[in-house]
């Protein structure tokens, strides 16, 4: 077998694991939403299940590729793979078999945690950073299994491996939009600290993927996915009936509650493409972190800024901006909240400062997701 | 909402186990357990409240009498009603018991509950509502066998993260076909070096992370209301003043409190040595904070105070103090004349349970209290029915008044006073929460309004006076305890005193 056929042998593996991370992804939204509506859940509601199953393709396929690979693999195969406690597989492999473990993991921690401390109803808890650490692994490792399947082919297999990257950073994304989830309130979007989360993560997930991705426009198209992605389940989910299964319920509910119209990050991404195709390789990452700090803070903030204040009125209460998804357990006087901006920051220092730190922090992040994808260019195996 | 977590060390937590638990209402015995009718049919209700929140209940419905076919649960929170509580869930049958159904409900807020229960059948349909208090008592230990597990696997994942590392750092760059070289190894080596630090820092900050939530927790959790009580002399007559107090020691101003059996406090006083000396009093409120009473004849010693109030929100608490009487303080009983008609005392040693067989004690009037035989002993948390018999000094099975509106009263107490409870033959509940969660359902009242009593909280129970009654009640653990049981027999309130081993 020639290295091509070793290539296109394992390609199964890296859609099935892109596939595993869509599973796994979509299953996350719907379980939030079932939260937000139905609240009442178990092990098998099919929200987990296709959380389960995502996890499961993931750790399994790979499982299985690393065994092949360590005790029946080419020496192709063999080649195109990096050694693990005496194992052989491709690095990606490695990557959703620790995901799957942190999932594993996690599931014994959250019982306990619910049975110790009551059934928590928020996404950030110790028990879920570590299903959500198992989640991004997943994520991760598809990216890596398409990065070396797009850094080690040419042509149109390139460009088709480089479309999976590219959905596969979109899943990134929206992993990291639904761990923000809570910073990023409609009223909470003329607070600095909504700035300072979003220049923290999003510059990271857009500047990785997009420099190890070889089509054009990478970032663009990431976004676009992930908006789409997120809407499309933000339209549809709602569409369902359903009602409430826990108390106390302030809210009656006929129709499955989804989450917030998502971030506007196409247009930092289209901002970001535009100085990388310009300036990337030309200056020093040193100096193009802090400048593409500065233009994704400043079209971020020039698309969010306006876009809460129109979420922020009744006129988002609608279908297609899905303004009105009162959670069950909200109290009117909550919902009336909504029609207000808040500031819950801890720092409360005006606009300007809050800007300034949010480009700082975005400079950290850009030049992290620099080095990161300059490191991903290189992945071979 | 924005959970704001600094923090971290769980290793501190595994094993972690509380003491004794308490409830908002009654002390060390938070199982719910009441006896009545729903509708045209007589039930029993077991509801096991979660030591967390959100939690879930165990709920256990056996119906007495009656041909019940259908059985239906249901938790209304006292401030959303039963306009903001969840559909009906169907109750199981329990597969070899005959009208026992079984369920489980999520008590997702802390504060006043009721479980309404549903039962349908030949006679049509019939509901009660059973309130329970929803109150973080407890936080579960871990298992040794857990911690291992997780600490096995949380090692697995931080070694297994650092060789992803190096094998990024090293092999994954290097084209297929060729070898890791010197340098690059070296490099691979040098950066899975400086991400041990990294991840053991992340390690760290989750553990701190978790102590934080912990604390939290603990600091949140259910805490009796801190008392202050004290005796002082007027005109001859001991005074008890039992007061609620802030973390300052000033007076705590109450939530309005509602008549339960016509009183707004049932004040029980138990000497904490023996446990032999007991009254049941019921005080006035000086102000908002305070409550007071005389006191009956009691002997010099330390007391326990045990005070079950009723909130127009349909939570109930019992509050506890200790007071310490002199020989000053003691009043002779033929100098005393009782604030209140059912005010009642005794000083008499409790007549000892054997196992399962009949115990008779012979109460002031002469007439006689038989707790009668059981089938088998009492197991801890079983459920168990204790029945009662009185009979007048000639023998006869006597008529009862209404004592408090009921046919009795009943107190239990562990001897380290851990447990407390007042009950009756409903069972542990309050009626007069149960009437709050009735009257509030009518639209009586408002979430933030004062709730509108009916003419008569006094509660005029249509309940046959017999001399003979029963009392449900599951002992909460193994121990000795100590049975009061209160009855009203020619205008004179009567207690018969029994011990139990459990």
């Amino acid at each position: 077998m020639d290295a091509h056929a070793a290539s296109t042998a394992d390609a199964w593996h890296a859609r099935a694991v892109v596939f595993a991370a869509a599973c796994v992804m979509v299953g996350v939204y719907w379980d939030i939403s079932w939260h937000m509506t139905i609240g009442r859940d178990s092990f098998w509601t099919p929200a987990h299940l296709l959380i389960q199953a995502g996890g499961l393709i993931a750790g399994v396929s790979s499982g299985y590729v690393a065994l092949r690979t360590t005790f029946a693999g080419t020496p192709q195969q063999k080649a195109a793979s990096v050694g693990f406690w005496g194992f052989r597989a491709p690095l990606g492999a490695w990557v959703c078999v620790w995901g799957c473990g942190a999932m594993v993991t996690s599931a014994p921690f959250d019982n306990w945690w619910h049975n110790a401390y009551g059934l928590d109803v928020q996404i950030i808890s110790p028990p879920h950073m570590v299903l959500a650490l198992g989640i991004v692994a997943i994520t991760v490792g598809s990216l890596l299994l398409t990065l070396a399947r797009q850094n080690q082919t040419r042509g149109r297999e390139q460009q088709q491996f480089g479309m999976l990257f590219t959905i596969a950073a979109a899943f990134w994304i929206m992993n990291v939009w639904i761990m923000l989830s809570e910073y990023s309130y409609k009223e909470f979007m003329h607070s600095g600290l909504f700035y300072r989360v979003a220049a923290t993560y999003y510059p990271l997930v857009l500047l990785t993927t997009a420099r190890a991705n070889t089509l054009r426009w990478p970032a663009t198209k990431a976004a676009a996915i992930y908006m789409a992605i997120t809407l499309a389940l933000m339209w549809t989910l709602k569409v369902f009936p359903a009602e409430p299964k826990l108390g106390p319920i302030y809210q009656h509910i006929t129709h499955m509650v989804t989450m917030d119209f998502p971030v506007l990050l196409l247009v930092p991404a289209v901002a970001l493409d535009l100085v990388r195709q310009r300036l990337d390789g030309r200056v020093r990452d040193l100096w193009l972190a802090p400048l593409l700090a500065v233009v994704f803070v400043a079209s971020f903030f020039a698309v969010e800024w306006p876009f809460a204040s129109f979420l922020i009125t009744s006129l988002s209460r609608n279908w297609v901006f899905n303004g009105a998804n009162y959670v069950y357990f909200m109290t009117n006087q909550y919902v009336a909240h909504t029609f207000e901006f808040a500031n819950w920051d801890p720092w409360t220092r005006a606009l300007a400062p809050q800007l300034a730190l949010a480009v700082v922090l975005a400079t950290v992040s850009s030049y992290i997701g620099l080095k990161w994808g300059a490191w991903m260019t290189k992945v071979r195996r | 909402m924005i959970a704001r977590f600094v923090g971290a060390s769980p290793l501190a937590l595994i094993l972690v186990a509380l003491g004794p638990t308490v409830s908002g209402a009654h002390v060390g015995s938070p199982d719910v357990i009441f006896d009545g009718k729903a509708g045209p049919y007589d039930v029993r209700v077991i509801v096991r409240v979660p030591m967390v929140v959100p939690g879930l209940a165990d709920v256990v419905v056996r119906v007495l009498h009656g041909d019940a076919q259908r059985v239906f649960i249901r938790p209304v929170f006292w401030r959303s009603g039963v306009t903001g509580s969840p559909s009906p869930d169907a109750a199981k049958p329990v597969a070899g018991a005959s009208s026992l159904y079984a369920g489980q409900l999520w008590l997702m807020a802390r504060g006043a509950y009721s479980v309404y229960v549903t039962v349908e059948g030949a006679s049509g349909s019939g509901i009660v509502s059973v309130p329970v208090m929803s109150v973080a008592t407890g936080r579960l230990g871990m298992s040794s066998e857990l911690g291992v597990l997780l600490v096995a696997l949380g090692a697995l994942l931080v070694v297994g993260l650092i060789t992803i590392v190096y094998a990024g750092a090293g092999e994954s760059v290097v084209e297929p076909g060729r070898t890791l070289d010197r340098p690059r190894r070296r490099r691979a080596r040098t950066i899975a070096l400086v991400a041990v630090p990294v991840v053991c820092l992340a390690v760290l900050g989750g553990a701190r992370w978790w102590q934080s939530v912990d604390t939290q927790y603990l600091a949140r959790m259910y805490r009796p209301l801190a008392t202050r009580s004290s005796v002082t002399r007027l005109a001859g007559h001991p005074i008890l003043r039992f007061e609620v107090i802030d973390s300052t020691g000033e007076a705590l101003r109450l939530d309005p409190l509602m008549p339960d059996h016509g009183k707004l406090m049932h004040l029980f006083v138990i000497d904490s040595a023996r446990m032999t000396s007991f009254a049941h009093l019921h005080p006035l409120f000086d102000d908002s904070a305070t409550f007071s009473t005389t006191l009956p004849p009691l002997p010099p010693g330390r007391y326990r105070l045990f005070g079950d109030v009723t909130f127009e929100t349909g939570q109930t608490r019992t509050l506890t103090g200790i007071v310490s009487l002199t020989r000053d303080d003691s009043v002779r009983a033929a100098d005393f004349i009782p604030p209140e008609r059912d005010d009642a005392w005794t000083s008499a040693v409790g007549t000892m349970r054997h196992d399962h067989l009949a115990t008779i004690d012979t109460l002031e009037d002469g007439s006689t209290m038989e707790w009668l035989a059981d089938s088998s002993s009492i197991h801890p948390r079983a459920e168990a029915t204790l029945h009662f018999r009185v009979r007048d000094p000639h023998g006869a099975v006597a008529t009862l008044e209404p004592y408090l509106g009921m046919n009795a009263h009943a107190v239990i107490a562990r001897d380290d006073g851990s447990v407390f409870i007042h009950l009756h033959p409903a069972g542990t509940i309050s009626v007069a929460a149960q009437e709050a969660f009735a009257l509030r359902d009518r639209g009586d009242t408002t979430a933030k309004g004062r709730l509108r009593l009916g003419a008569d909280t006094e509660g005029q129970h249509a309940m046959p006076m017999s001399g003979e009654f029963s009392l449900p009640y599951a002992f909460p653990r193994a121990g000795t305890y100590h049975v009061w049981v209160q009855v009203c027999r020619a205008g004179r309130v009567l207690t018969g005193a029994f011990d139990v081993v459990v």
